[in-house]
C-alpha cells in the first residue's frame, strides 16, 4: 500500500505539466463555485440585516403566546433569571424592551389607527439607526411624556414639532388608555408600511398609558455576530423557562423574508448547478487527455505483470491528491478575493441604487465570508473529481495491453 | 476524441448562458406576474391628492368618463373601480386596523385572483346581508371562522364615523401573510348603502399584455392628466428593485460561467497540444514556419467552434422549450417550498438576440482562450518534440 502511495506521488510529479494543468482546472473549479455562491449568500445576508435592522432585530423574547396573540394583556415583567442570562452572554451586546400596542390617534376631527411602540431611545438607534431617520425634532428624555411621530401621519394630520396628538386605545387587561402628548420629533421610515403609522414614546410613559406599569411585550436581543445566531439561540432556550416565555428568531418573525429568500435561492441553486455542468466538463476534459496520453504507458505496466486493481488504485490515489491539493489551493486563493469583496462590496448601477437605496438599503453587493461554502463546495468538487476518475478506470479495465503499448 | 472534448465544451458554454439568462428571466416574469395578478395589476388610477395621505375625501371625480375612456381602449383586458377605506375591524375579541377595499364583484374577478385564493367560504356568493371576505391571517388574529360577524369601523369623506356589522363569508390566503391581515374584502353595493353616495377611490386595470402597458399608460396618462394614473413600475418599486438586483446578479454569473469555460477551454487544449507535440515538432521539423503553426491551431479551433456553435444553440432552445412548457418547479431544490403555490414554478424564457450574443461570446471566448495553448505550441522545440513517445 504505501508502496502504491509512492508511486502515485511520483506520477503526479513525473509529467509535472499535466499535473499542473489538471490541478489548475481543479483549483479553478473550486474558485468560481465558491465565488459565485458568496455572492449568492452575500446578498441575502446583506437582505437580511437589512429587515433585521428595520425592526424586529434578530431575536425576540416574549411571553409565551404573545406572538399569536399581540395583545397588551400578554405583556410580561421579566424575571431575574432572564436578565441573567441576557447580562452573562458575551455575544449580547445590549437588549430592549418595548411595549408595543395598537391604537387610535386623533386630533379634530381625523383619525388614523397607528403602532404605539414604548422604547429606550439610546438603545433604539442603536438597532433601528434612527438618528438619521430623525427630520425635525429631538429625541424625548426617557422621563418625558412627549413622542415621536413617523413622517406619514404627521402628513396626514398636517402636523409638526410641538403640536399634540390624542392617542386612544385599550390598556392593560381592560383598563382605558386615553392620552394626549405633544410631539417632540417626526422620523421618516423607508418603509411606507412603518412611515404611516408608527409612533415611538418613552416606554416609562408607554406603561403608564397602557397602565402597564413595568411590563413588556418584547425584549429585543442585540446580538454582536449573526452567524452564530444559531448556537446563541440554542444556549438561551435551554436556560429559559420556556413555558413561560417565547424565544424568536428572524426566521420566525419575518416569514415572508424566509420565503422570499427560500424561493430565491431555489433558483440561485439550479444556477450553480449549470456552473458545476461546465466545471464538471472542464475537469473531465483534462483526465481525458491524461488518460489519452498515458495509454502507452498503462500498457507497459500491464504486460510486465502489475494488476490492473492495484493501477487503478493508484490512478485513484493519484486523483485524490492532485484533487486534495488543489481545493487546499483554491480555499488559499479564493480566500482573499472573498474578503475583498466583503470589504468592497459590488455597488449596484445608478438607476438600480436609487430604488434601493429610496428603502433605506445600501446599494451594494457584498461576498459572504461563510466558511460553510469553503469546505461544502471543496467538498462537491472532490466529489466531481472522482466522478471524472471513472473515466481513466474504466479505460484500463477494458485495456488490451498490446494494443495500448501500440498506441 | 480530442475535438469532441472541445466541442462539447462550446456547447456546454453556449447551453449554459442561454439557459442562464432565459431561468433568470423566467424567474424575475414569474415574480412580477405574481404581483400583478394579485396586488398591484397593470395600472392604477386614483384622485391627484390620493396618494398623499390617503383620505377618503379623494376620490375620483366623475368616474363615468374615466369608464368611457377606458372602454374605448383595445389594449384595456379588464378594470374594475374600488372604494378603499382605513379602519378599524373588531371582533367579540380584538380589533385590528385595516384597509377596506369596496369591490364589485364580478369586476374584480376579472382582475385579480383573490376568488382562487379562497381557503374556506365562496366568493361573495353568500345569501347573508354584507358578506366579507378576510385574510386567513386576520382571521386567526381575530379569532374568528367563517360565518362569524364582526365590526368595521371607519370615517366617510365627510369625516362621520361609521360603523357597519358584516359576515365573513370567505376566508382568503395570498402568498404574503402581511397582505392578508392587513385588507378585507367588501362589496361596493353594501359600502355604498352605508356610506349613502357612490365614490369610488381606486381604478386598477390589466392590459392585454404586459407590452401593452407602456402604451397604454402613455395614452392614459395624456386622456386622463387631472388624475393621477401610476404604472406597475411605480406603483411596486420593489419588483423594479428585484429586477435590478437580477440584472447585476446575471451579468456577475455570466461572467463566472465564461470565464469557467475560458479555463476550461484553456487546459483541454493545452493538453491537447502536448499530446500532439511530436506531430508538431515533425510538422516543424520539416519546415513548417512557427506563424503557420500558430495558425494551424486557431484556425482548428474555429471549426471546432463552428461545430459547436449551432449545436450549442439547438440544444439551449430545445431545453427552453422543454421547461416553459412544463416549467421548472423550484420545489424539487427549495426546502420549505414543499407547498406548490403561484411562483414556485418558473418559466424560463428568453429573447431571439440572445442567443446570438451569447453565441458570439463564446465564440470570442473560445478563440481567445485557444491563444494561450497555440502559442505554447511554438515553443516547442523539434527535435525534443520528435523524440518524445
Amino acid at each position: 500500500m504505501k508502496m502504491i502511495f509512492k508511486m502515485a506521488w511520483r506520477n503526479i510529479w513525473r509529467n509535472k505539466r499535466r499535473s499542473i494543468i489538471t490541478i489548475s482546472s481543479i483549483f479553478f473549479a473550486i474558485f468560481f463555485a465558491v465565488f459565485a455562491r458568496s455572492f449568492q449568500i452575500g446578498i441575502y445576508n446583506k437582505m437580511i440585516a437589512n429587515m433585521v435592522g428595520m425592526y424586529t432585530g434578530y431575536l425576540q423574547i416574549h411571553q409565551n403566546g404573545f406572538w399569536e396573540e399581540q395583545s397588551i394583556d400578554n405583556s410580561f415583567i421579566p424575571d431575574q433569571t432572564v436578565i441573567d442570562i441576557l447580562h452573562n452572554n458575551k455575544d449580547i451586546i445590549d437588549y430592549n424592551e418595548r411595549l408595543e400596542s395598537f391604537a387610535l390617534t386623533a386630533s379634530k376631527n381625523l383619525t388614523k389607527g397607528a403602532i404605539i411602540m414604548g422604547v429606550n431611545f439610546d438603545k433604539e438607534d442603536n438597532l433601528m439607526d434612527l438618528s438619521p431617520k430623525l427630520i425635525s425634532g429631538e429625541f424625548p428624555a426617557d422621563t418625558s411624556a412627549s413622542m415621536l411621530i413617523s413622517e406619514g401621519l404627521a402628513s396626514f394630520y398636517n402636523m409638526s414639532v410641538g403640536d399634540s396628538l390624542i392617542l386612544l386605545g385599550q390598556g392593560y387587561h381592560g383598563a382605558s388608555a386615553n392620552g394626549i402628548f405633544p410631539i417632540c420629533g417626526i422620523l421618516k421610515f423607508p418603509m411606507p408600511d412603518l412611515n404611516g403609522r408608527l409612533v415611538l414614546m418613552p416606554i416609562k410613559a408607554t406603561q403608564e398609558l397602557y397602565d402597564a406599569s413595568e411590563r413588556l411585550t418584547s425584549l429585543v436581543l442585540q446580538i454582536k455576530d449573526p452567524s452564530k445566531l444559531n448556537r446563541l439561540k440554542k444556549y438561551i432556550s435551554k436556560k429559559l423557562d420556556l413555558d413561560k416565555y417565547e424565544l424568536m428568531d428572524w426566521k420566525s418573525l419575518l416569514p415572508e423574508m424566509v420565503q422570499t429568500i427560500q424561493a430565491d435561492s431555489a433558483g440561485g441553486v439550479i444556477i450553480i448547478g449549470v456552473l458545476y455542468m461546465i466545471i464538471s466538463f472542464g475537469i473531465l476534459g483534462t483526465l481525458l487527455m491524461m488518460t489519452a496520453e498515458r495509454m502507452h504507458e498503462f500498457g507497459i505496466l500491464i504486460s510486465v505483470g502489475m494488476r490492473k486493481s492495484k493501477l487503478i488504485l493508484t490512478l485513484i490515489i493519484e486523483s485524490l491528491m492532485m484533487g486534495v491539493l488543489a481545493s487546499i489551493l483554491g480555499i488559499i486563493g479564493i480566500s482573499p478575493v472573498r474578503y475583498y469583496f466583503n470589504r468592497h462590496p459590488i455597488r449596484l448601477e445608478a438607476q438600480a441604487a436609487e430604488s434601493v437605496e429610496s428603502y433605506g438599503f445600501e446599494p451594494v453587493i457584498p461576498a459572504s465570508l461563510d466558511l460553510d461554502i469553503l469546505f461544502n463546495h471543496a467538498g462537491i468538487v472532490l466529489l466531481i473529481v472522482l466522478i471524472c476518475t471513472l473515466y481513466p478506470i474504466i479505460t484500463i479495465w477494458r485495456l488490451k495491453p498490446v494494443k495500448a503499448m501500440r498506441a | 476524441m480530442r475535438s469532441f472534448l472541445v466541442i462539447g465544451s462550446i456547447i456546454m458554454g453556449i447551453w449554459a448562458g442561454i439557459f442562464v439568462v432565459a431561468f433568470c428571466y423566467g424567474l424575475n416574469k414569474q415574480r412580477t406576474l405574481n404581483s400583478i395578478n394579485n396586488y398591484v395589476s397593470h395600472i392604477q388610477i386614483h384622485h391627484r391628492e390620493y396618494e398623499k395621505d390617503h383620505d377618503s375625501k379623494y376620490f375620483l371625480e366623475n368616474s363615468s368618463r374615466i369608464k368611457k375612456e377606458l372602454e374605448a381602449d383595445k389594449n384595456i383586458k379588464a378594470f374594475a373601480f374600488r372604494s378603499l377605506l382605513n379602519g378599524m375591524i373588531s371582533s367579540p375579541i380584538k380589533s385590528n386596523g385595516v384597509r377596506i377595499i369596496g369591490v364589485n364583484k364580478n369586476e374584480e374577478k376579472k382582475l385579480t385572483s383573490i376568488h382562487s385564493s379562497l381557503v374556506e367560504g365562496s366568493y361573495f356568493e353568500s345569501k347573508r346581508k354584507n358578506p366579507i371576505l378576510i385574510g386567513e391571517a386576520l382571521a386567526q388574529k381575530l379569532k374568528v371562522k367563517l360565518r362569524s360577524k364582526i365590526v368595521l369601523t371607519f370615517q366617510d369623506a365627510d369625516n362621520n364615523i361609521i360603523s357597519g356589522a358584516f359576515r365573513i363569508c370567505g376566508i382568503f390566503k395570498t402568498k404574503y401573510s402581511k397582505y392578508d391581515q392587513g385588507n378585507i374584502f367588501i362589496q361596493n353595493s353594501d359600502l355604498q348603502r352605508l356610506i349613502k353616495s357612490e365614490e369610488f377611490h381606486q381604478l386598477a386595470l390589466l392590459c392585454n399584455s404586459l407590452d401593452d402597458v407602456d402604451s397604454t399608460y402613455q395614452s392614459l396618462k395624456n386622456t386622463l392628466s387631472d388624475y393621477d394614473v401610476k404604472d406597475w413600475k411605480t406603483i411596486a418599486p420593489e419588483l423594479a428593485y428585484a429586477d435590478e438586483i437580477m440584472e447585476t446578479w446575471l451579468f456577475l454569473i455570466m461572467i463566472i460561467i465564461m470565464l469557467a469555460l475560458i479555463f476550461g477551454i484553456i487546459n483541454t487544449m493545452l493538453m491537447a497540444v502536448f499530446e500532439r507535440r511530436r506531430e508538431l515538432g515533425m510538422l516543424m521539423a520539416i519546415g513548417m514556419n512557427k506563424s503557420k503553426v500558430f495558425i494551424l491551431i486557431l484556425t482548428e479551433t474555429f471549426f471546432l467552434s463552428l461545430f459547436g456553435a449551432p449545436l450549442g444553440m439547438f440544444l439551449g432552445a430545445f431545453t427552453i422549450r422543454l421547461t416553459s412548457e412544463t416549467g421548472i418547479n423550484l420545489a424539487m431544490v427549495g426546502e420549505g417550498l414543499r407547498s406548490v403555490g403561484l411562483g414556485n414554478i418558473i418559466y424560463p424564457e428568453i429573447e431571439a438576440k440572445f442567443y446570438i450574443f451569447i453565441t458570439a461570446m463564446v465564440f470570442i471566448f473560445t478563440l481567445i482562450a485557444a491563444i494561450y495553448p497555440s502559442r505554447k505550441a511554438l515553443k516547442l522545440k523539434p527535435t525534443e518534440a520528435i523524440r518524445t513517445i
